[in-house]
Order: C-alpha cells, then structure tokens, then sequence
C-alpha cells in the first residue's frame, strides 16, 4: 500500500475531515514546541474516537508506515517530530473532560484534553490536578502522559506518573488496552508506569484516569531576591534541609530576569541576581507555621528583598514572569536551546558556576530557571541561527552542560522527555545493556518499531523473534545501521 | 541428584556461600536444589549467567518474609539469597536520596535515614524485611495515602536478567524521565523479570510532630461518612485507616504529621469531624499490620475511593454468608487486606474470594490473593482476572525468554 | 502528498535546519508580492511555543493547527518561501476573527496583529474569491462604512421588526437557508430606538478640564446612537467640552481589519483631517474595534509624506472613552446603581488596546454596582467586526458560547464597550431563548451620574419592542 492508497483508506475509515494531506496544511505540522527539528508528515489524521485511533493504527501497519502521535504540539524534546513518509495522529480532537469523579477524587478525560482545562474543571468542586508544567494552559494529558511532565509543583506532589492511575491505549498491535483505573494497585505488571513517560513509542493513549487532590486551603508564596545564585542555592539547601518541603521552589538568574522582565513586566526587584519563587500550600495551619521557616532562611542567606505575595494577582505575577520564562527568551535572544538537565540539588552552586565558566569561555549566553528544589535546569542556551556557527557553538555548549548534569550524577532530562533532542545523549547516562534492555521492553510493545520510531534510543534496534532469535538477518542488520539482540 | 558441575561453578563465583539446599530452602513449599549468596550485584551476574548457562530456575530470597506469597512454581533449581547484597551505598541527605543495596533489611534503612531526620515514606508490615523483596512485591502501608506507594518512591534501579546482563534505569535524581521506567514494572514482579540489586530512592524528612485521632464507628456506612468528611476536609491526614475485626467495633484512624503548631490545629478540626474521638500521640496497634498472620489466607482487596464502605459491607455479608469470620483493614485510599482463618476450607475460601470479586469489580477493583495454605492455593485462583495479560506475557518473553525466574508465581501463570 | 517517500530520517534533524527535507520547491506564483508582506522577521519571532492556542476562538472550535495563530504563522512563513496562495491558506487566514487574544496570550511578543493585517491587503489584492462571497463583501463594504447608508436601512428593519415577520422568518429558517449571511445580519440587528442627533458641540458642565473630539462611529451611531449620547454627557459632566463634527464619517476599521487597505487608507485621511480641524486635544473613541484602529493610522499611513507624522500625531491623541475617564479621575457624583453587571472584555480593547482595568475600575466605582468576570474572558464573542456576516457558523457557535458564560454569571446587566459584541451575546441569548439586559460602559456611568433607576436597562428586555430609554 502507498501513501496515496493510505490517505484514502484513513479517509473511508474516519472520515475525509479528519485527514489532511494538503501540503500547505501538513507544514503547519513539521514540528512541536522545539522548532528547530522539522519534518513534515505525509498524512495528519485528527481522529475523534478511539475507534478512530484503532483504525488509524491498523492502517498503518498494513502499509507498514510508521505513525506519531501529537497532542498540542508544545514538547519540548522533538518528541511529536513527525515521519516524512508517516502518519502524524493529532488528538487535538479529541479533548473532552468526561467526568470529574468527586467522590473518586478522579478525573476521566480524552487525551486531547487541556491540562488546565481540568484543573478548570475540577476546582468549583474543590480540586485540581496537580502536574502543572510551565505550559498547562495549553499541553494536553496526552502529551503529558507520554512524557511523563512535571512542573513546578512536582517538588511536593510528584510527576504526571504519580497522578495517573488509569489509561485506555491503542498498542501497537491495534489493540485497545486498559492499564489501571479507578481502583489503586491494579494486579500484575505495573504496565502503567512503564507507558507513562514512554513518549508514545508503546502506544497511544486514548482515555486518561488521572487522580486528582483537594484545593489546598492555603496557599503563600515568597518571592525573595538575592545578589546570586549563590545565595539563592544557599537558601534552598536551608529549606530543605530544616525539612520543609514546599510545594515549589523555583530560581530564575540574572539573565532570564531580564527576558521574563521584557515579556511580562512582572516587576521582579531591581538589581537581582537571582530570584527565588517559594510557594507553601496545605493546612492554612500547617503553611503558616512553614512559612515563617522559610522566610527566616531566605534573610539568613541574604535575601535583599522578600516580597510576600498579599492576594492570587500578586502571586499570579510572581509565577507569570516564571512560567513565562522560556518563551519569553525569544525577546532577548533570536532563537535558543532549552535544556532540562537534572543535578543532585546539592550540586547546584558547582554546576551554575561551571555553566558560567563554559558561557564564559564559548562567549554563548545562558539564561538560567529551574526547578531548584529537585535540582532540575533549564538552561536556555542563546543564540542567532543566522549568524554562521552560532547554533553549532550553542548545541556544544548545551551538550557540555548536559556532560555536566551527568557527571554529578544527574539526568539528561528531568522533564521533557527524550524524544528527538537527546536520544543521542542517552548512551552518555545509559550504558548499552541498559538501553537493550530498555528496548526489549519495546519489542515487546511494538514489535514493528512503527509507533514513533527514532525517538529515546540513539540506535535503532530490530526486535528479535523470541525464543530462538537467530533467523536470517534483517537487511538494515546486515549493512551495520541495526542490531539484533 | 545435584549436578556437582553445578554447584562447583557456583562455588567458583561464590566460595562457601553456594551450598546445596536443605530442608528449609523452600519456595511456597518446593524445594530448591541450591542456595547461593553472592554479594554484589557482579557476584550476582556471574551467579545469574551460570544459571543462565545450567538451565537453573530461580527464586530470589531476601528475609524470606514472603516465601508463601504467589502462586506456586514447578520447580525451584537456586534459591539466590540476596541477603549479603546489603548496605546504604549513598544517602544523600541534602538531596533527599538514598541509594541502597536490595539485601538491606527495611529496618536497617530506616534507622540510618532516622539519624539524619529522614525516613523512606513506606509502612513496613514486616520492618525484617529486604528491599529488594519489599519492591519487589510491592509492599505497602497505610501512609501510601500521602506519599503514595513504592512506585512513587523508587526513582532508580540495578538489576540483573536472566541471562545475566546488569541493567540499570532511572538514577539517583528525583526527576528523571530518561528512558523507560524500568524501576515501576520490576516493582510489584514478584522476582519474574531480573533479579533487583540495588534501589535509589527519594526520601522525606521526618515531621516533627504526630498525632492520631481514632474513633469508632457503627459500621461500614458510618466509615464511609467519617472518611468522606476527612477527604472534604483540609486536614490533609497522613492516613487514614479502617479496621474492621471479625467481630466487634468498626474504627477509623486518621494520621496526622507536620509541625507541633500546624498538627495541633489540625488534631481540633479532625476531632470535631468525628464524633466520639480519641486523640493519641501512638498509633492504635494493629495499625499498618496485616491482619493475616502466617498459614492464615490473605486477600488484597482494591476499590475506588467510594466503594470502600460497600466493600466493606460486602466482606461482612460474605463472612456472614460463608459463616467465616474474616478480619479487614486497609487504607480510605482503596486497599483493604483481610484474613481468613487456617482452617476455612477451599472451597468456602473460594466462594468468599468469588463473593468478594464480584463486589471489587462493580467498584473498579480487584481481589488477589496473597497467600493461603497449600490445599487454598490449589483451590483458588489466587490472582484474580488480570487486564493486558498478554503484554504481560509478551515482556515476560522478552526479558526471561526460557521462563527461568520464578515461574509460575506471578499472574496468569508467569 | 509526497509520491517517492524518502527514508524515515527522524534520528538525523539539524539544529538550526531550515525548512523540511521533504518539501519539494513550490511550484507557481508566490503568495505575497513586496507591497508590506507579511514581515518575515516579526513572522520569526514565533518560538512555537502553543501559548496562543488556547485563547485562539478558532483553534478552541477545531482544534486545528492551520486554524490557530501559531499555525497561520506557519502559513504565512511558507507564503514568504515562496508557497503559493492556495484556497485553504487564504481559508485559515480568513477564519481568523482578528481578535488579538494571541497577541495578549503571546509571552515572545509576537507581533501577531501586525502580521495578518499584512497578510490580509496581500489577500485582498492578490486572491480571487467565489463570485458570491466576493458579491457578500461588496454589499458589506458598501454599507457598513457609510453612516447614511445604514440609516436608510433603519427604516425597512424597524418595520420589519414591529410586524412580527421577523419572528416568523426566524422560525421558519427560510431566511438561514437561502442567504446563510443574511440570516446572520438579520439576527444581529438591534432592536431600533429612536435616532438622536447630536449638536457639534456639547460644553463641559462646570469647570472645564479638557476639549475632546468624539468618533460617533458608524454602527455606534446608526444602531446605538443612545450610546454616543450617554458618551457626551458623562464627558460633559466631567469636564470636557465635547465637540462632535458632524462631517465625520467611517474612521476605516472594517476595512482595515479585512485587508482593505486602500479603502482603510482614504477612510483614515478623512477622518485625521476631520479632527484636526476640529482642533481638538483628545480624540475620544467608544467604540473598540474603531478605537483599536485609529491607534494604528500610523502603520497605515506611513507610506504617504503627507500624512505619515499627522497620523503618527493622531494615534496618540486617541483615547478610549474609559481610558479617559479613568486618568481624568471622576469629578461628577455617582449616584447608588444597584445591579450586578457581568463586564466582557471587547477583542479590540482588550487584547488590541490593553484595556482591561479602567472599564472595570470606573464601573467598580459606582456605589452599590457589583461587577461579575466572565468564564474564559479573552475568547472572542464571534463578532469581530462583520466576521459573523462573513463568518455566520463560527460565529454563532462562539456567540453562544460566550452568552452561555455571561448568563452563568446571573448578572443583571451586561456590559461591554463595542456594539458588534452587544449584539453578538444579545442574539445569541436569544437563540439560547433567554435574555440579558444589555449596556455600553458609558451608559452605566451615565446612569449612575444622573441618577436613574436600576432598572433603566432592564427596561430593554421587558419591552416586545424595546428601545434604551433614559
């Protein structure tokens, strides 16, 4: 079957709406929040169903076409990088909240569905989801679940695995599975943790079961200024270390300030070198007792000036220069690397300062904001693509840092994912055994390799038959591109 | 009967700490044909590849708490004891992580990490226990409320395939979505996927403060309505237990942790949502055990948040219907445990597992049975009907292709 | 479609890669010829980062890429690379309702509004549409812009409206399947009042503090002249001497936010030198999407050495009746206005203009008002100047969207500062079978300074015929 008979088949199957393959229109495709990979799809399906994603997928492995899956387009790894000669499955369609399950504490939603969406959903009735990354107002569960997002809050209350309790996936095989649900601590494997976060290489997620907590009865947030980062980590380590563990703790340098500051105007003080955003919720009780803690450690370590946010606007300014951070780099900066590696917090003054020596002696800038209670960067590597050399200066010094985040022990991503971007670090924290290892859970999944293929593993590997795996030899295994194990 | 080749291969990796099995060294009573004790995960890979090279079955033993947990196997060739594979390799305080050997018993990790003010947030019904057989069945407690369970807890792990191969996923980060989460399917595997060795986690500190607010209540309905109270509340608890005896009252145990001042504010709001309460600085004693005790059955059962009062009611009615008395307790958050008396015979055993199925499932739950008496085991089917088996299957295939690590005593025959 | 596929090349992408791998050059005329395309270094500043999806009322109805700001960007770039105009660019271009809300939600600065009027001119001059939505454009760009035209409209409606036909063709649906548009404009005509004429010059009452030009607007005055009205007094009353020049005629923002750029430009010079003869030292607007494009002479008119510095002077003179009155400060007495009133954030002063504080302040103000937010406030109402005629299925859908939300709010009073939005939410309640008092900012204001009754708006929806009376 070729594309041509695909597209048509898809367009029997689910409808002629639901299939583009304008080429105008599939550009509009190329690529998700990090632009600088781009291929364009030979087909984009936007299914509304789960039949429809079932369908979609048996198309695919009968033309043997490789698909990816998309929800709004905003990872940041090249995760939802599509295939030039595959199929790009949008659930931007398919976004209904289905319930909100109060008594559950739960709520069922389609994948497309909005992360703050739900929180919206959910709050008249004294809840909210709690993963929020920067990007909620507009990421969907299902990429979420994919790439197992974090966000600001995950400090205290963990990562979009810790929330979901339930998902319907369209494997591979085109089988439409049920992992978890309602009920905690479902028998057998936990096939859940491992799909959450496997960026769409073992399925597609259909319907999501996510948990979700009480409205905090009261929220502080601190906004505390610093002369460096120094001192900001200083406080940090003083926080944490008397055993508080705040629901966020966020660091912004100089130099992001200054691009939050030009976006959003979000007013931070003047002459900060670096700021920390502390934010307590729980018992009203609880928080105050905390947060007269966590200010007396903000003065210890030098704060110059704290500011406690006095209502929702004033704390909603406070985290808009923040969550505003990435995009608003665009202001002082053509275009930029974001990366999202992960030190042992206690690390954190040694990495900054060796990030601003590798600035330093490359002339890159880096604008720094992280996550710093658990230690996860994001350094925003700077640069002008149409000055020659420049990216290639800046993808070095991002790989450095990266270099950097595992030689204290770290990770390569703490939030992201993998995806495109940095499937050929993984061999840097992974050894080969681990990542074959890695992949025989995969073949298990997705024997064909059609489910976003190239995506985590730097090599691609070919699932051997199991048992006896030694049949004739695959041709990509026989010109060295592939590896049978 | 024993392959000296064996043995002497295993002696070659492990000197004196391979010897022939006796009478003790059983699995859910098989028994083995060798013990070996390597003490490191290297040891254990070479351990592993001979197994790997002899055709050897084996079932991982730490403390031994959970021999007679699962269904039973064929046939045990080694009973790899990971009892020496021990220590806290790393605590990292500041960073809030451990990383600890898989032989280390939970006791011992506790007491280390008490001594920075720290704890790993897991109840240990068997505080003997090894790591590696806590994740390795997945062990819980009541707190799992607020810190969830050890899925939520493991940010890393070591472990060795059956074919000897050490593998390694996650790390000693709290954040970390490098790669696929290899440290959540090994845990709750019942030892059928690798062989874990070590196991990084993420820890919590030590609150300042405890109290426990226990009340009785009249029954299962009133549970309901004081725990529904509690979630709708702002006391956010620790947690929150039910136990329900054979016979006898209902009680309800809310757990609070925080500082002295915010635990004091919150003992007074709790205390005024339910009636009748008792406030303690202990908690109540059969807090966080099972109610099942060696030789005894003991179900896991599981529902949504809201179906736990009918569960509870539907244990009852079972207990009156099959004329068993049977003990329940477990956590709001949906997982009970209860206990069925030695003597109960199989097929009463299994008409109350049937009864207690049929109600699980109209709640989205289930019923597994953890462990019971050999006639039991032969009787029920202990692990209940389990989705996406086949995937299941299809992993199982690929990480131990010739079904050597403990097979037969996972779900659906693995 | 691609024919040949090449080889799945995921693993290889390059940082700082141009365009896609696979794209083979576009064949045929480019789409945007050097008359102020759409600037492809403003176009380059889109990170791609999704922030504007969620506030885009088109992405929020389908939930496609093309049809959401980012992916319009994206459409825009390919036209810069030489992609022709095809029919479905110029489609999403035109789906777009002009609302801005991206540029509000847009954390890079994407210059969002900059870049689709460009890229409308270019539409408008280089794309040849159907023969009837051309027909449809022409007939819209022939009244609208011209105040006497829509007066001689008033008549026919009026009596179309007291002769119970109107319901009649509403139920029956005849007129929503023959003429889809006109189904739409019929729908949002409003009830008819009676006209009011205004004298050139309204003095201030007291001590003077300013002289102000008032823009009477087109639909503001055909349709609501009550609105205009209510404007002079409440100015007066504050202080300003208000002059009304009665040569003014459309200032050109449905032209100019329909890619009409010529006619937008002669529509402008009029109106720049209508107020400078006027001589006056703030040019007052009550109307957003007029007030929103006035701001903006200076873009418009920055090829013509004649006026480029007078319009660039003019812009900045130009002001929002409530931008005004808020730095004015109040010097007239509020009386109590005992209503709930749920205030929605026009497009064009909202998200054009940065306007969102003063309305709500000047109304919190008045003793005993209660002001209500709006579930989802930056989503547009589907009105967007004479989207909804051109537009009528989207926007009907957003039309009731947002009633549904203003009606949630159980407010007594709604309160907006642009016609085409008080007709949009009124007909779509309707539709919806409900009802809701209806009000510009300023009539509350005025109201409140004169002292009527609460339920002066109130009146509106009780009468089968209703007229805002004061």
């Amino acid at each position: 079957m070729d594309l041509e008979e695909l597209a048509a088949r898809l367009r029997s199957e689910i409808g002629a709406d639901a299939v583009l393959t304008d080429r105008q229109q599939r550009r509009t495709y190329e690529c998700d929040g990090l632009a600088h990979y781009k291929v364009m799809p030979a087909i984009v399906v936007l299914p509304r169903t789960t039949e429809h994603v079932v369908a979609v997928v048996r198309a695919c492995i009968d033309a043997d076409v490789p698909y990816v899956a998309r929800g709004s387009g905003t990872g940041l790894s090249g995760g939802a990088l599509p295939h030039a000669d595959g199929v790009l499955v949008v659930t931007s369609q398919m976004r209904a909240i289905k319930e909100i399950d109060a008594p559950n504490q739960l709520a069922v939603v389609e994948p497309g569905a909005i992360n703050l969406q739900v929180t919206r959903a959910a709050t008249p009735l004294g809840y909210y989801y709690a993963p929020d990354p920067s990007s909620q107002q507009i990421c969907s569960i299902g990429g979420n679940v994919a790439e197992n997002s974090g966000g600001a809050h995950c400090l205290k209350y963990g990562f979009t695995t810790n929330h979901v309790w339930g998902v319907e996936l369209v494997a591979p095989d085109a089988e439409v599975i049920r992992l978890g649900g309602k009920a905690p601590d479902p028998p057998g494997y936990d096939l859940l943790g491992a799909f959450v976060g496997s960026e769409g290489t073992l399925g597609i997620a259909t319907e999501v079961t996510a948990r979700l907590m009480r409205t905090p009865e009261a929220v502080r947030t601190l906004l505390a200024a610093f002369k460096s980062t120094d001192e900001a980590g200083g406080a940090v380590s003083a926080i944490i270390g008397a055993g508080v563990i705040p629901a966020a703790i966020e660091m912004m340098d100089a130099l992001a300030i200054e691009a939050a500051e030009a976006a959003v105007h979000c007013n931070y003080p003047r002459g900060a070198g670096a700021v920390l955003i502390v934010e307590l919720d729980g018992p009203g009780v609880e928080v105050e007792a905390q947060f007269a803690q966590v200010e007396a450690h903000c003065q210890d370590n030098s704060a110059f000036e704290i500011r406690i946010a006095a209502d929702d606007a004033e704390r909603a300014l406070f985290w808009k220069g923040r969550k505003s951070a990435f995009a608003a780099v665009g202001r002082i900066s053509p275009d930029y690397i974001v990366q999202d590696g992960v030190i042992p917090r206690t690390a954190l003054p040694d990495v900054l300062r060796r990030i601003a020596e590798l600035s330093g002696s490359s002339g890159v800038r880096v604008a720094n904001v992280f996550h710093a209670g658990d230690g996860n960067l994001h350094p925003l590597v700077l640069f002008d693509a149409s000055v020659p050399g420049q990216a290639e200066d800046a993808e070095e010094v991002s790989a450095a840092i990266l270099d950097l985040c595992i030689e204290y022990g770290g990770s390569i991503t703490g939030e992201h994912g993998v995806g495109m971007d940095k499937a050929k670090y993984m061999s840097r924290m992974f050894t080969d055994d681990d990542l074959d290892t890695m992949q025989l859970l995969r073949c298990a999944f997705d024997p064909s390799n059609l489910s976003n293929p190239g995506k985590i593993f730097p090599t691609p590997r070919l699932c051997g038959e199991v048992p006896g795996r030694h049949k004739g030899a695959h041709p990509l295994q026989k010109s060295g591109l592939a590896e049978v194990f | 009967m024993a392959s000296d080749a064996t043995l002497d291969g295993l002696r070659k990796v492990c000197d004196d700490r391979a010897r022939p099995a006796d009478d003790t060294d059983t699995v859910l009573g098989v028994p083995a044909r060798y013990v070996v004790a390597p003490t490191s995960t290297e040891e254990a890979a070479e351990v592993l590849r001979l197994a790997s090279q002899h055709g050897l079955r084996i079932v991982a033993r730490g403390a031994g708490t959970k021999l007679d947990w699962g269904t039973p196997l064929a046939n045990v060739d080694l009973i790899l004891d990971t009892s020496l594979i021990s220590g806290v390799v790393e605590h990292a305080a500041g960073d809030l992580v451990v990383v600890v050997r898989a032989g280390t018993t939970v006791e011992t990790l506790q007491s280390t990490l008490a001594e920075a003010g720290q704890q790993l947030a897991l109840d240990t019904p068997e505080p003997a226990s090894t790591i590696g057989g806590t994740v390795a069945s997945n062990t819980s407690g009541p707190r799992r409320l607020l810190y969830g369970t050890l899925r939520d807890l493991v940010i890393g792990i070591t472990f060795v395939r059956a074919d000897g191969v050490v593998a390694k996923a996650g790390g000693k980060v709290v954040k970390n979505v490098a790669g696929y989460d290899f440290a959540k399917l090994l845990t709750g595997s019942y030892g059928t996927l690798g062989l874990i060795t070590q196991v990084a986690f993420r820890l919590h500190p030590l609150p300042a403060a405890r109290r426990v607010v226990t009340t009785e209540v009249t029954g299962a309905e009133e549970a309901g309505r004081v725990v529904a109270a509690v979630f709708g509340s702002q006391v956010v608890p620790t947690a929150l237990e039910v136990d329900q005896p054979a016979d006898g009252p209902l009680t309800v145990a809310v757990v609070l942790e925080g500082t002295e001042q915010g635990v004091a504010g919150r003992e007074a709001t709790t205390a005024e949502l339910l009636a009748d309460a008792a406030v303690s600085d202990h908690v109540p004693p059969w807090f966080g055990a099972y109610p099942f005790a060696s030789g005894q059955t003991g179900l896991k059962l599981t529902t949504e948040i809201a179906g736990l009062p009918r569960l509870l009611t539907a244990v009852r009615d079972a207990a009156g219907r099959h004329g068993l008395p049977i003990a329940t307790r477990g956590s709001a958050v949906g997982v009970l445990y209860a206990a069925l008396p030695a003597t109960a015979a199989p097929q009463t055993v299994a008409a109350v597992v049937q009864d207690l199925r049929a109600a699980a499932n109209s709640y989205s739950g289930s019923v597994v049975v953890l462990t019971a008496p050999a006639e039991v085991r032969d009787r029920v089917d202990m692990w209940g009907p389990v989705p996406g088996l086949d995937l299941m299957r299809r992993i199982k295939d690929q990480l131990d292709p010739e079904q050597r690590l403990a097979p037969g005593r996972f779900v659906g025959g693995i | 479609m691609t024919s040949n596929p090449s080889p799945v090349d995921a693993s290889h992408g390059t940082l700082g890669a141009g365009g896609p791998q696979d794209v083979p050059a576009p064949t045929g005329t480019p789409a945007f010829d050097d008359h102020h395309p759409p600037s492809a270094e403003l176009a380059a500043d889109c990170v791609h980062c999704g922030f504007c999806l969620p506030t885009c009322p088109t992405y929020m109805l389908w939930g496609e890429e093309m049809d959401s700001p980012r992916g319009r960007i994206y459409l825009m770039q390919q036209g810069l690379e030489g992609e022709p105009m095809s029919d479905s660019m110029v489609g999403h271009f035109d789906a777009c309702l002009g609302c801005m809300a991206c540029v509000t939600a847009c954390p890079s600065g994407v210059q969002y509004d900059n870049l689709i009027e460009a890229t409308r001119a270019q539409v408008e001059r280089r794309h040849q549409r159907p023969a009837d939505d051309r027909l449809l454009r022409a007939a819209i760009f022939a009244l609208f812009p011209y105040p006497r035209r829509l007066r001689l409209l008033r008549g026919p409606l009026k009596a179309y409206q007291r002769s119970g036909l109107q319901r009649l063709v509403q139920r029956s649906g005849l007129l929503e399947r023959l003429a889809p548009p006109l189904a739409a404009m019929e729908a949002l005509a409003p009830p008819m009042g009676k006209s009011e004429r205004l004298p050139e010059r309204v003095p201030a009452v007291g001590q003077r503090r300013a002289v102000v030009g008032l823009l009477t607007g087109c639909v503001q005055g055909e349709f609501f002249p009550e609105v205009n009205a209510a404007t002079a007094r409440v100015l007066a009353a504050e202080g300003c001497d208000v002059v009304i020049p009665n040569n003014q005629g459309c200032c050109g923002a449905l032209s100019v936010h329909n890619g009409r750029e010529a006619e937008a430009i002669v529509f402008a010079k009029r109106t720049i030198d209508v107020f400078e003869a006027a001589d006056v030292e703030t040019v007052v607007v009550n109307a957003a999407g007029c007030g929103s494009s006035m701001k903006e002479y200076a873009e418009l008119l920055c090829d013509d050495p004649a006026y480029a510095e007078r319009a660039s002077r003019f812009a900045s003179s130009v002001r929002d009746i409530s931008e005004l009155l808020d730095s004015l400060g109040p010097v007239a007495p509020r009386h109590p206005f005992p209503v709930t009133v749920a205030y929605h954030d026009a497009c064009h002063l909202a998200h054009a203009q940065g306007v969102r504080a003063q309305p709500r302040a000047l109304l919190a103000a008045i003793p005993e008002l209660e002001v209500r937010e709006i579930a989802d406030p930056e989503i547009c109402c589907g009105s967007a100047g004479v989207y909804n005629l051109l537009n009528p299925e989207p926007a009907r859908e957003l039309g009731d969207r947002k009633a549904r939300n203003v009606l949630a709010t159980g407010a007594d009073l709604l309160v907006t500062a642009n016609p085409g939005c008080l007709m949009q939410v009124a007909a779509s309640a309707r539709r919806l079978g409900e009802s809701i008092a209806l009000a510009h900012t300023v009539q509350v204001l005025d109201a409140s300074i004169r002292g009527l009754q609460p339920d002066t708006f109130e009146a509106a929806r009780r009468q089968p015929n209703p007229s805002i009376t004061r």
